[in-house]
């Protein structure tokens, strides 16, 4: 069961080591988050339960599943989003990089700048490009030239060519596609770990979707990217594992979300071990 | 929950029966080469080679057909693997196909049959019926993702290759030192040779059954190592 959470004010920021040294498990990815037996409610009513899988370093991780299955409940664990939901309680342990991440002492700030989070809809500040960017190193009193952060986090989400000449200009000014890759780039900034994405090319058409899934295959090289993704196809095409969630009718009406299969992504889109998970990637279940 | 991609699933089926039932042609050509051989009937042979264009325009739909599905359809799991096993499947039975107009083509270019001919004819078409079995079994274990009836082909086809080596040694008698008897001899060896591989063939098409049943490929034997244990 998880601790008490205190307010910031109540307790002693506590550094979240953003790298351990050495792979848990040799011959697999390194965990960066190992998650146990994680459930979480809402008032009280559960939404997801018996959550159990490790999320692997320098891996994109897929969540996919119907809707209601739970697939952003369950990310939304991973930066502690769900801590701003007042009637939601997360049960069960997630340990980010060996650390219980709901731990006494963790802060909720620090978690979210080294876990970042990209959402479904680009939601640039409305700022010029330049300050998009520059708003999360201030706020957490970065050091350096912020011309070069801006730069560099601009030239990761593959958005610098494209503005470079016009960063003053206001970010509503960009496309959808340039203002989702402007969320990468002020997600970037602050120098995370991890990157979770909700669903973040539903907005996008497919060229822009094409220009973030390019983004992400880069990016996984230097971060650990989890997206939750209703586009199977986008799954298959950019993740290294995938873990199938599914709805379970418990308790009368209620709908609990559960993993049925978490696999490298080729053996669910090729040869699943669920039936589940057949029937749902083949479209036999809607 | 109700199935989605009904249209999918229904083009996926279709595409399936069109492939297997092209199985039918392959053993009907199959069927007029050995009686076109065994009666030396040129005219029969003809139609083989001109029935061949019918086989050739199933495999193109299928060809096409599987094109289709995957640009559009993208399919995956069990499906995906259907789709790879159609493919693999129809440009086997296309090249059953072939190997029949082969056996075709003979017929006019044989000549004056030797002493033991009829032997070796009793032989290729006992070979043939065979590989006409084979083929309907390979087509009811695709339909009833039957593996034991997939693994069970090589077993099948231990008949033919054993058959072969019999009309191979025989047709070496018979050949003698004539050179008309000897090129009798020599279109008997590669009837033989191509009813042999039509085996091959029902056999392959038996490995694509197991793979949709089971997700992984294996050969059913190992052609290069015929003395190690199949895997």
């Amino acid at each position: 069961m998880l601790k008490e959470q205190a307010t910031q004010s109540e307790r002693p920021r506590t550094h979240i080591e953003a790298r351990s040294e050495q792979p848990r498990y040799p011959g697999r990815a390194e965990p960066i988050f190992e998650v146990h037996e994680v459930g979480v409610s809402y008032n009280g009513t559960p939404a997801v339960r018996n959550i159990t899988l490790d999320i692997g370093r320098n891996r994109i991780t897929a969540l996919i599943g119907p809707s209601g299955c739970g697939k952003s409940t369950l990310i939304r664990c991973f930066n502690r989003m769900n801590d701003l939901i007042p009637s939601a309680t997360v049960d069960g342990s997630i340990l980010y990089h060996g650390q219980d991440l709901y731990g006494a002492g963790v802060d909720p700030v620090e978690v979210r700048k080294l876990i970042g989070m990209v959402f479904q809809k680009p939601n640039p500040f409305p700022k010029s490009i330049y300050d998009n960017i520059a708003f999360g190193p201030r706020v957490i009193g970065m050091k350096g030239d912020m011309d070069a952060i801006v730069e560099r986090a601009l030239t990761r989400a593959a958005l610098w060519d494209e503005v470079k000449d016009r960063l003053k200009d206001n970010a509503y000014q960009l496309s959808g596609g340039q203002q989702q890759r402007l969320c990468i780039a002020r997600c970037l900034a602050v120098e995370p770990d991890v990157i979770l994405m909700d669903e973040p090319c539903s907005a996008l058409d497919p060229i822009a979707t094409a220009k973030i899934e390019d983004l992400m295959l880069e990016l996984k090289d230097r971060y650990s990217i989890v997206i939750v993704t209703h586009n199977m196809q986008q799954a298959a095409r950019v993740s290294d594992m995938t873990a199938v969630l599914m709805p379970e009718v418990r308790e009368g009406d209620v709908t609990i979300g559960h993993i049925v299969e978490y696999a490298q992504t080729d053996k669910i889109f090729t040869n699943p071990d669920n039936k589940r998970t057949e029937e749902y990637v083949t479209g036999r279940v809607g | 929950m109700p199935e989605v991609r009904v249209e999918f699933h229904e083009q996926l089926r279709e595409l399936e029966q069109e492939a297997l039932s092209t199985i039918d042609l392959a053993g009907a050509a199959l069927d007029q080469a050995i009686e076109a051989v065994v009666n030396r009937d040129t005219e029969l042979a003809v139609m083989v080679i001109e029935s061949d264009d019918r086989i050739d325009g199933r495999y193109l739909d299928v060809h096409q057909g599987i094109l289709n599905l995957l640009a559009r359809q993208s399919p995956v799991a069990s499906d995906l693997r259907l789709v790879a096993a159609l493919l693999h499947a129809i440009v086997h039975i296309e090249r059953i196909g072939d190997l029949c107009v082969n056996m075709a083509k003979l017929v006019p270019l044989m000549g004056e049959p030797p002493d033991g001919a009829a032997e070796i004819m009793a032989k290729l078409q006992a070979a043939a019926n065979q590989a006409r079995d084979q083929l309907k079994q390979s087509q009811i274990a695709f339909e009833q993702r039957n593996l034991a009836l997939a693994e069970n082909l090589v077993s099948q086809d231990d008949v033919i290759d054993s058959l072969n080596r019999q009309i191979f040694q025989d047709a070496i008698e018979a050949g003698g030192s004539e050179p008309q008897t000897r090129e009798w001899s020599a279109h008997a060896m590669l009837i033989a040779r191509y009813i042999e591989r039509i085996g091959d063939h029902t056999v392959d098409i038996g490995e694509q059954i197991a793979f949709v049943i089971s997700g992984e490929f294996r050969e059913f034997t190992d052609a290069s190592r015929p003395g190690g244990v199949p895997a």
